[in-house]
């Protein structure tokens, strides 16, 4: 197999490893689009806790938009925690504002006791629709998105699903 | 010894499947054979997966300018650049943008990524229009003594047939292009264990394509065979007469021997 590899000339070997780098920016440059389309910077996202039950279980795939600026009271948002990178999806419950004002929103999840006032960064007692919020959910698929768990929580998965990726694809001559 | 290989040189010249004259075996009996086998060991060392069409392809499409080139026909790589240079234009735009996405974030960056995306589909799509229409499955681009000469290869699925498409000019009229098309099975110059064999194929190009055959007149026959063109000549050099009839007088002096044993006996 490698020696198949070896006995290539340069302009061929450059001519597969073409074929790898295009499947992976390929797949980059669509993700990009859908993220300018939908105006979110992640337009999919996973759900990682229990919070949203039974709405959305742990591993469903959510889908963003993130248009649509005037959020009412009952949609799901997805939005970051000021400091974190951890997105958190919540319904809306309370708003404030909107028109001239920025929109301020106030957010729980269906399976917590409380609101999220404790988990907003220290001294911010509301979310910024404009700047906090990614988006709002739009359509979803279960359970698909459990494979982003397992390669979040075992990130060594990561390297051998590209390893294994870029050799077939650079030595297979379809 | 010497007697027995000549023998097994004139059994060789059949059309059988399996009976190949075993190349990396120096049965030179005249430099230029030797030299055409030592051409042939080079191509032939790679074992394909017989029934694997896009193998036989592949070899055969690897073969075909290593041939070309050894007879000093000047290759022309512009197809194979202008798809790399479209290929790994589209790569670089998408990892400029990944570049400036991953260190200044999405908000500031959502401008320039729309139009990177714009042009990287745009540069896809170039490419993608440049292999499938104007490649076309180009193996060959060069030019041999003036003569310009293209070769398309392509196979059509699950059947074993090489189809090759020769464009070339004369030099007397290097505008007016002429097209010839020929199709082979693989069997031509496969062994059935998967060997490639490059003396058929080299054969079978230099008859059929007329500019080749002017570079490589040694290879342009009437009957394409397998194995060594000069077996079939049987030319017998006068040195080895002698040892060609050492070996008939001993063939039939045991048969001999044999008879008189038993006419010995009976007696």
């Amino acid at each position: 197999m490698l020696s198949a590899l070896s006995s290539l000339q340069p302009r061929q070997l450059a001519a597969q490893v073409l074929n790898f780098a295009l499947v992976l920016s390929t797949a980059f440059m669509l993700w990009k689009g859908l993220s300018v389309v939908t105006d979110s910077p992640s337009p999919i996202v996973v759900v990682l806790s229990g919070s949203m039950e039974p709405a959305f279980q742990r591993g469903d795939l959510l889908f963003l938009w993130n248009r649509g600026l005037d959020t009412q009271i009952g949609e799901i948002v997805v939005y970051n925690v000021r400091g974190k990178d951890i997105p958190i999806v919540h319904r809306v419950v309370r708003r404030f504002g909107g028109g001239d004002t920025p929109l301020r929103l106030l957010t729980k999840g269906d399976n917590n006791a409380a609101d999220d006032t404790e988990l907003y960064a220290r001294g911010q007692s509301y979310l910024n629709r404009s700047k906090d919020v990614i988006g709002s959910v739009v359509g979803y698929i279960p359970f698909v998105g459990y494979v982003t768990i397992l390669l979040s929580e075992y990130p060594w998965l990561k390297t051998v699903m590209l390893g294994l990726m870029g050799l077939t694809v650079v030595l297979q001559r379809e | 010894m010497l007697g027995r290989r000549h023998c097994q040189l004139f059994s060789v010249n059949t059309f059988d499947n399996n009976i190949i004259a075993p190349l990396g075996v120096s049965w030179s009996l005249d430099p230029v054979s030797e030299l055409e086998q030592r051409r042939a060991v080079m191509t032939s060392s790679p074992k394909v997966a017989v029934y694997s069409l896009s193998d036989l392809k592949n070899t055969t499409d690897d073969a075909l300018p290593n041939y070309l080139t050894s007879l000093k026909v000047a290759q022309n790589h512009n197809h194979t650049d202008v798809r790399l240079l479209l290929g790994y234009l589209a790569v670089v735009v998408s990892g400029v943008t990944f570049y400036f996405d991953y260190t200044l974030g999405f908000d500031k960056t959502k401008y320039w990524t729309a139009w990177a995306v714009a042009a990287y589909f745009v540069l896809n799509g170039l490419f993608t229009w440049w292999i499938w229409r104007v490649e076309k499955g180009i193996v060959f681009q060069g030019s041999v003594k003036g003569q310009k000469l293209l070769l398309y290869s392509r196979t059509e699925k699950h059947i074993p047939i090489y189809h090759l498409t020769a464009r070339y000019t004369s030099p007397s009229a290097p505008s007016l292009w002429q097209e010839v098309q020929l199709q082979a099975p693989f069997t031509r110059w496969f062994t059935a264990d998967g060997f490639f064999v490059a003396k058929p194929f080299q054969q079978w190009l230099a008859s059929e394509i007329p500019p080749i055959g002017q570079a490589d007149p040694g290879n342009v026959v009437e009957e394409i065979g397998r194995g060594d063109g000069s077996a079939r000549a049987m030319n017998v050099q006068p040195g080895r007469v002698e040892e060609v009839l050492d070996a008939l007088k001993d063939a039939s002096g045991r048969m001999a021997g044999s008879q008189g044993a038993r006419s010995r006996r009976k007696a």
